[in-house]
């Protein structure tokens, strides 16, 4: 009885005070600026609401609103402008109140990131990042996919559900991708492996477009992937979002969940999505087995336990089926050459479909990470990390006797990471960052195959050292930074020759990389970046080791034991600015040397073998240079008007054998019309768009390069309706994209399937979000 | 750290070395005389798969205006005893077609067995010669053809579709 009436005493306090509270004093005012968070100016037409009072402003053209005859009390408070990430403030208003609120607006216009990463470091390097908005209309697409319109950023894809990101022409084990701040640790030696990161899970994709990377581990050319998921708001209250998309090429469903709670004994966020699809069509006919399926989870949490220590644990899972076109899967180079001559692949059925049957790919990666920060004081600390991954990879082909279930390729890596790091603001605006890493994989074939293993066994050790340091006078930030890297990798592999043996390998490197950088910035808002870096490669055990055919390519790939490592050296030159704040641009020009450069040479050599005859590929190496162009310019006519240009060259080139290096992305124009209604009936930040992307042929092959010459220009046209509605406990955000809107046939030159079928025909996607 | 410290003798297991009970490494063509005598066989052997030795190829002699019964056997000499991978394709008769293409103008090879639909298989065939020629009998093997495209069961590789498993090429003299 006395606990009841306690609970009953507590409850009423509680609805009771407001109300108090609010006799006496309802004449208070919520008012403030809206600014752009590079630039400090005004943000005109930004909604804020008030969600107890169900109401706000929008903001004027000095970006101001007031909110007027306000009670004391506790109020979220949102404040939204188009294409900017949503700010969520949970005030305590006891007198008037004023705020001013910082948008990342008009670098949002050309992907630039305004934001300095966590921990606050300085780069001088190109960084360009999609924010959680639009992560959230693009729900439907990968990894890769979701940062094709990054100037610079290309993919390499087989078929339409496999994608993997490249910048700069580099791709694979020379591009690091480092989910939440760890170095993806898989198969990425596959070219039809793609990343195995939800990026539903990331509330930001930022791709640095550099000359080294570092300050992370991995085998990084240049250019770094970052997918960050959000840092948990503080917030006593439950929140989330629910996402939900459909897509009408493939009947792809896809429902995402994300909730989150911040107490004081432990913050807790989760995200959980399902996707679903099946064949997807061309113009002219369905692609049988290109279905997929995804069920992934991410768990975090977030614990103070005093003011120096902080701790959070990050778990993630990502499992996907991913189907491969059926007309693609062929014997020999007879069976290629005559895909090549087919308008329609081979196996095309009438019917969609949603069933996925060999060839396919069964991919599963877990991580875990524990990362504890100590602060010795503001502006010194150190992080600790641990991360464990387990990536496990099977490819299932189509095979006699009932072997189709028996998977022809299955890969299980293991790896576990250590690192310490320690970063120091020091006087006069130095920077000190620096670390040791050290990581273990373990990866191991499965003999459940019944086949030779394309890639050996091995365990390898990593160990790397790091120091950085930058400094910001008034005009000029310097930057510039050393590593050093030690691996051991111990190899053992099945001879190809009988009888059947064992053999080991073992292998030793050590690299030395370096960067330096400068930015100076000039008078209004100008600035000009230059960056070199020094890096090295070491090859991996499909270079040196693998033997066999690839199915795929219709070739036999041989690996060279003597392989040496790749050594770069990139420098970068990058300007940007803005004329009266109506027109931006940015340029970024880069030269890459890499000597050494491993690629897979065609031979003169013809193998026979019982079913056919086949080329063969060695793993060659080669000095290599690549040099090209990222522009993007924006010109904002009014508030509600901007259009967008970006245009991206690449030149890639064998220096030794004076031919240009192969699967090198194609030059690509992308243009995009933008038109922004803050309010309109019911609905606020209300957005049309009409967007357009030319990609040129890749005119620079020889014919004797490829089976066939690299596939036409080609202009897709797109549109996208996007609009917000804030009901009494939610907000919602809707879009509707349609993609290859006039329905071309075409096809792509980095698609590994343009030999057997044609590009995807018109989609139309249409995606709610919802927050509460 | 534990794993740091016991990084020195930290290598790989022996792999399993797999069972590659799915390969073929050996093709025999036999062609037996229609009333007796010695069979003439054609012979493809690849003991180590794809990569490693090359592989033996050995052709044959016909007589002119013959008639000779074909049979098809594929082995797996890497196992001990080697394995019969013909039952295997016999098994699966209604996904497999084997197709016989000849440059030789004295050479036919029509089809003499049939899987459940009524189509070809090709493990039995006769052969019939007529005047003296020389060229080659290439013998492709197709998983999942489309057996009623236009053709394909009267032995026209063209719309078969399908991926290859096989594909081997003799050289012929009809004297």
């Amino acid at each position: 009885m006395w606990k009841f009436s306690k609970y009953v005493l507590v409850c009423s306090v509680i609805l009771v005070l407001p109300v108090l509270t609010s006799a006496q004093n309802c004449n208070l005012a919520i008012s403030g600026f809206v600014k752009d968070v590079s630039t400090g100016i005004p943000i005109s037409y930004a909604n804020i609401f008030v969600k107890e009072l169900q109401s706000g402003d929008v903001t004027d053209s000095l970006g101001f609103f007031n909110i007027k005859t306000v009670c004391a009390g506790k109020y979220h408070v949102s404040i939204s402008h188009i294409g900017c990430e949503t700010q969520d403030l949970y005030l305590n208003i006891l007198t008037d109140t004023t705020i001013t609120v910082f948008l990342d607006h008009n670098s949002q216009l050309l992907n630039e990131v305004a934001i300095v990463g966590q921990g606050g470091k300085v780069t001088t390097q190109e960084t360009q990042s999609l924010n959680s908005e639009s992560i959230a209309q693009n729900s439907d697409k990968n990894l890769a996919t979701m940062l094709e319109n990054i100037s610079g950023v290309s993919i390499i894809k087989n078929g339409s559900g496999i994608a993997k990101p490249v910048v700069h022409g580099l791709y694979g084990n020379r591009l690091t991708i480092l989910n939440n701040g760890i170095a993806q640790s898989g198969q990425q030696w596959g070219v039809d492996h793609s990343p195995e990161i939800d990026p539903l899970v990331a509330n930001r994709i930022t791709v640095i477009k550099g000359v080294g990377a570092l300050e992370y581990q991995g085998s990084s050319l240049g250019s770094v992937i970052l997918v960050e998921p959000k840092k948990i708001a503080r917030e006593p209250h439950l929140h989330g979002e629910g996402r939900y998309f459909f897509e009408s090429n493939g009947l792809g469903n896809g429902l995402n969940l994300e909730l989150q709670q911040y107490r004081k004994l432990l913050a807790w966020r989760m995200v959980g999505t399902l996707k679903k699809s099946g064949d997807d069509r061309t113009s002219k006919y369905f692609l049988r087995n290109t279905g997929n399926q995804e069920a992934n989870i991410a768990l975090q949490f977030e614990k103070s336990w005093n003011k120096k220590c902080y701790s959070n644990l990050y778990f993630s899972s990502f499992n996907a089926k991913l189907g491969v076109l059926r007309g693609s899967h062929i014997g020999n180079l007879t069976d290629l050459e005559e895909a090549l001559e087919r308008d329609v692949p081979f196996f095309t059925e009438d019917n969609f479909s949603y069933s996925i049957s060999s060839p396919y790919q069964k991919v599963n990666h877990h991580l875990l990470k524990f990362h504890t920060k100590y602060n010795l004081s503001e502006k010194q600390w150190f992080d600790i990390t641990y991360a464990g991954q387990y990536n496990l990879r099977k490819e299932f082909d189509v095979r006699r006797s009932g072997r189709s279930d028996q998977p022809a390729l299955s890969l299980k890596q293991v790896s576990n990471f250590i690192e310490v790091k320690y970063q120091n603001f020091l006087q006069r605006n130095w920077e000190f960052k620096s670390g040791i890493q050290i990581n273990r994989v373990d990866n191991t074939n499965l003999p459940e195959t019944g086949i030779l293993p394309l890639i050996p066994d091995y365990i390898a050790y990593e160990y790397g050292i790091f120091g950085l340091l930058s400094k910001k006078f008034n005009t000029t930030t310097l930057e510039f930074g050393g590593r050093y890297d030690f691996e051991n990798r111990k190899v053992a592999t099945v001879s190809t020759s009988v009888p059947r043996e064992i053999i080991r390998y073992e292998n030793d490197y050590d690299n030395l990389s370096a960067m330096g950088g400068i930015t100076y910035e000039f008078d209004k808002g100008w600035k000009a970046t230059y960056n070199i870096g020094f890096a090295a490669r070491n090859p991996k055990v499909n270079e040196l080791y693998s033997g066999g055919l690839h199915q795929g390519v219709s070739g036999i790939e041989e690996g060279d034991p003597t392989l040496g490592k790749e050594i770069s050296i990139k420098n970068t030159l990058s300007l940007k600015g803005n004329v009266n704040n109506m027109l931006f641009f940015e340029g970024l020009f880069y030269y890459q040397n890499i000597d050494n450069y491993i690629f897979l040479n065609p031979q003169d050599e013809v193998r026979l073998t019982i079913r056919g005859a086949f080329p063969v590929f060695k793993y060659e190496q080669t000095d290599a240079r690549l040099k090209g162009f990222d522009v993007a310019t924006t010109y904002k006519a009014t508030e509600r008007f901007n259009i967008t240009g970006k245009y991206s060259y690449l030149d890639g080139y064998d220096l030794r054998n004076h031919l240009p290096l192969v699967y090198m992305p194609s030059n690509n124009l992308f243009t995009e019309l933008n038109y922004q209604i803050p309010e309109l009936g019911k609905f606020y930040n209300v957005g049309f768009q009409i967007n357009s992307r030319y990609v040129f042929e890749q005119k620079k092959l020889l014919p004797s390069q490829d089976y066939v010459a690299p596939p036409a220009s080609y202009y897709l046209l797109g549109l996208r309706l996007s609009a917000e509605k804030q009901l009494p406990k939610l907000r919602l955000n809707m879009f509707v994209r349609a993609e290859n809107l006039l329905n071309e046939t075409y096809r792509d030159y980095l698609n590994r399937q343009r030999y057997f079928a044609d590009e995807l025909g018109f989609n139309l996607i249409v995606g709610i979000n919802i927050s509460f | 750290m534990l794993f740091i410290t016991s990084c020195k003798k930290d290598e790989p297991e022996d792999p399993i070395i797999p069972n590659e009970e799915e390969l073929i490494t050996t093709l025999n063509f036999s062609l037996t005389p229609d009333g007796g005598g010695t069979p003439v066989v054609f012979t493809f052997q690849d003991l180590d798969g794809d990569g490693g030795n090359p592989p033996t190829i050995t052709g044959g002699t016909l007589d002119t205006n013959a008639t000779y019964t074909g049979s098809l056997e594929l082995l797996n000499e890497l196992e001990s005893p080697a394995e019969d991978i013909t039952e295997e394709v016999q098994e699966e008769a209604e996904e497999h077609q084997f197709f016989f293409q000849t440059s030789a103008s004295g050479i036919n090879i029509a089809y003499d067995d049939m899987d459940v639909n009524g189509n070809p298989i090709g493990i039995s065939t006769i052969v019939t010669t007529n005047g003296a020629s020389t060229g080659t009998i290439t013998v492709t093997l197709r998983h999942e053809p489309n057996k009623d495209a236009s053709g394909v069961s009267t032995g026209d590789i063209t719309n078969a579709g399908g991926e290859t498993d096989i594909e081997v090429i003799f050289n012929v003299e009809v004297q």
